[in-house]
């Protein structure tokens, strides 16, 4: 066997290798999905807070203190805030969804079955399809609000296992420079400025869009939150949580287009199941209320805070919560639309850098040195 | 061959940082700095190793920041043509290039090439922006080195072409 034969040789057995490993990479993923399932949520958590809070440490640390201080500092301000609106909100949130679900099973159930079943009497005179119509919603209201329920008492361990998340994000703010050194240097040089370029675009843009998107929900829920007060003062309180509430619809406005909807339902739910006077006075009120709000949001919020490199098409964003929803349930519905906003940035960088940067022109050295061995034995 | 068992890897480790920190003060934007500033910015640089002939950068690419040699020999060239390049310079240890795509990222005016087996440090635009937002009296102090030494370059260059200018009308002239 020649030299030049052995090189190629070499060179198959080398790349062969490589995809074998990458395969097998993929295999043990898809394998061990399930039981990381939960670990890799909570370091999607941590990074995503990390990237958030990332600029508030480096403030402090500008202002001459200590990176690891100033992690500290701005951590358990924001953890002492977080346990404090929890504390005042989740015990009050079961409760009321409890007292919910009594009330569904009871009275205005029962006054929407009487309802429904005189409708359906008066129009298509089929009494028995109208009580087979309520008896389905009747039990559809109570399994709904019966998960949902279920959903906040899970919230409950959920956060007790979030206690990890905060170390994790820690770690994550202090050493990220750290950790980027690491995995940069395990980059062949060919690729080296084009990875370290495309790893900070990505790390740039995806950092302006979390942090842009936090604080449109955060005026969002601010907004909903002084709306409700005001149809609350105004129509002697039919909403009660409004605080919680309003701050739902700032979160649920992290997912584009279904967002805004979702936010409004359970405002509209209480108000019904509170059955004030004026009901549909209140209700048309809150439904104003909530367009009022993205209408706000849309033409002077966003346009001012929100990246415009994360824009995805409805379908797509549709189609996207329900695969993070099948994933991770509620989380991941929130979650499905920033992290599909990051996979975007990092193939446009990723493309913008395989045109930008001139790989084929080094890749030719490798050929040069394969094509001709030393003393021209290949000839 | 040192002991593993009883060789002390620590001092080895503190001697090679001392190393890094001797040749990055003799970079004329870091010269200012003291040591403990100096291992700040020891702490986001990155070092790489070429083999011979192996491109470091490429002319046309987008720049990224600068590269100062810590052992072996670089050759910065134009390319011409396909496959014909015009050698600028030749750079050993201490020395350094690509110091403007600290500022921009404008493509590379030049390409970078190992003519040795040999290791590099790089400083990149991102780690020095990032620099400045986090320890501004640093970055402030690397960013004015390095003004004053593109200024200096500049006023090179005016000379270079002054002379250039003399020579042509004593031409013309003459």
């Amino acid at each position: 066997m020649d030299k030049y034969t052995y090189e190629l040789y070499s060179q198959l057995l080398k790349t062969s290798w490589k995809v074998f490993l990458i395969i097998l990479g993929i295999a043990l993923a898809v394998i061990l999905f399930p039981y990381a399932k939960d670990i890799l949520i909570m370091f999607i958590i941590a990074w995503l807070l990390s990237v958030l809070l990332s600029p508030l440490v480096d403030y402090l640390e500008s202002k001459r203190l200590r990176r690891g201080w100033a992690i500290l500092i701005v951590m358990i301000i924001i953890l002492a805030l977080v346990a404090f609106s929890f504390s005042l909100i989740i015990p009050g949130i079961i409760r009321t969804v409890e007292a919910l679900t009594t009330k569904l099973q009871s009275d205005v159930i029962n006054e929407l079955s009487v309802k429904i079943e005189a409708f359906f009497e008066k129009n298509f005179n089929n009494a028995e399809l109208a009580r087979n119509v309520t008896a389905k919603l009747n039990e559809i209201g109570v399994s709904l609000l019966n998960s949902l329920g279920e959903f906040f008492k899970n919230v409950g361990s959920f956060l007790a296992s979030m206690v990890i998340v905060p170390v994790i994000t820690f770690f994550l703010i202090k050493d990220s420079r750290r950790f980027k050194r690491a995995i940069i240097s395990q980059v062949p040089n060919k690729y080296f400025e084009l990875s370290l370029n495309i790893l900070h675009k990505v790390e740039n843009q995806v950092g302006k869009y979390i942090q842009g998107q936090t604080i449109d929900a955060l005026i969002v829920g601010i907004l909903s939150t002084i709306g409700l007060f005001l149809i609350n003062v105004a129509f002697e309180w039919p909403i009660q949580y409004f605080f919680f509430i309003g701050m739902l619809a700032g979160l649920a406005n992290l997912i584009p287009y279904v967002g805004p909807v979702v936010g409004a339902i359970p405002a509209l739910t209480i108000a019904i199941l509170n059955n004030p006077p004026n009901l549909g006075i209140v209700l048309i009120w809150i439904v104003v209320m909530f367009i009022l709000v993205q209408a706000i949001d849309n033409a002077l919020v966003s346009p001012l805070v929100v990246s415009k490199s994360v824009n995805m098409h409805p379908l797509t964003v549709i189609v996207v919560v329900i695969i993070g929803g099948k994933i991770a349930g509620a989380i991941g519905m929130l979650f499905a639309v920033p992290l599909t906003g990051i996979i975007k940035v990092t193939l446009q960088q990723v493309t913008w850098g395989l045109k930008k940067y001139s790989l084929h022109s080094i890749s030719r050295l490798k050929e040069e040195t394969i094509l001709k061995p030393k003393g021209g034995e290949a000839a | 061959m040192e002991n593993p068992i009883w060789g002390n890897s620590i001092f080895r480790k503190k001697k090679k940082e001392d190393d890094i920190l001797t040749l990055l003060k003799q970079v004329p934007i870091f010269s200012d700095l003291n040591p403990r500033e100096l291992s700040e910015v020891e702490k986001i640089v990155h070092r790489r190793t070429y083999k011979k002939k192996e491109p470091i950068i490429k002319m046309g690419d987008p720049g990224l920041g600068m590269y100062i040699i810590v052992k072996g020999s670089v050759e910065i060239s134009t390319e011409e043509g396909k496959d014909e390049k015009n050698v600028l310079a030749q750079l050993t240890e201490g020395s350094f290039f690509g110091d403007l795509a600290l500022l921009d990222e404008s493509p590379r005016s030049a390409s970078a090439t190992a003519l040795e087996d040999c290791s590099v440090i790089g400083f990149f635009r991102p780690d020095f922006l990032d620099l400045l937002n986090r320890k501004p009296k640093l970055g402030i102090k690397v960013l004015f080195a390095l003004a004053k030494t593109i200024g200096e370059r500049l006023r090179r260059t005016d000379e270079l072409l002054m002379q250039t200018q003399e020579k042509k009308s004593k031409i013309h002239h003459g």
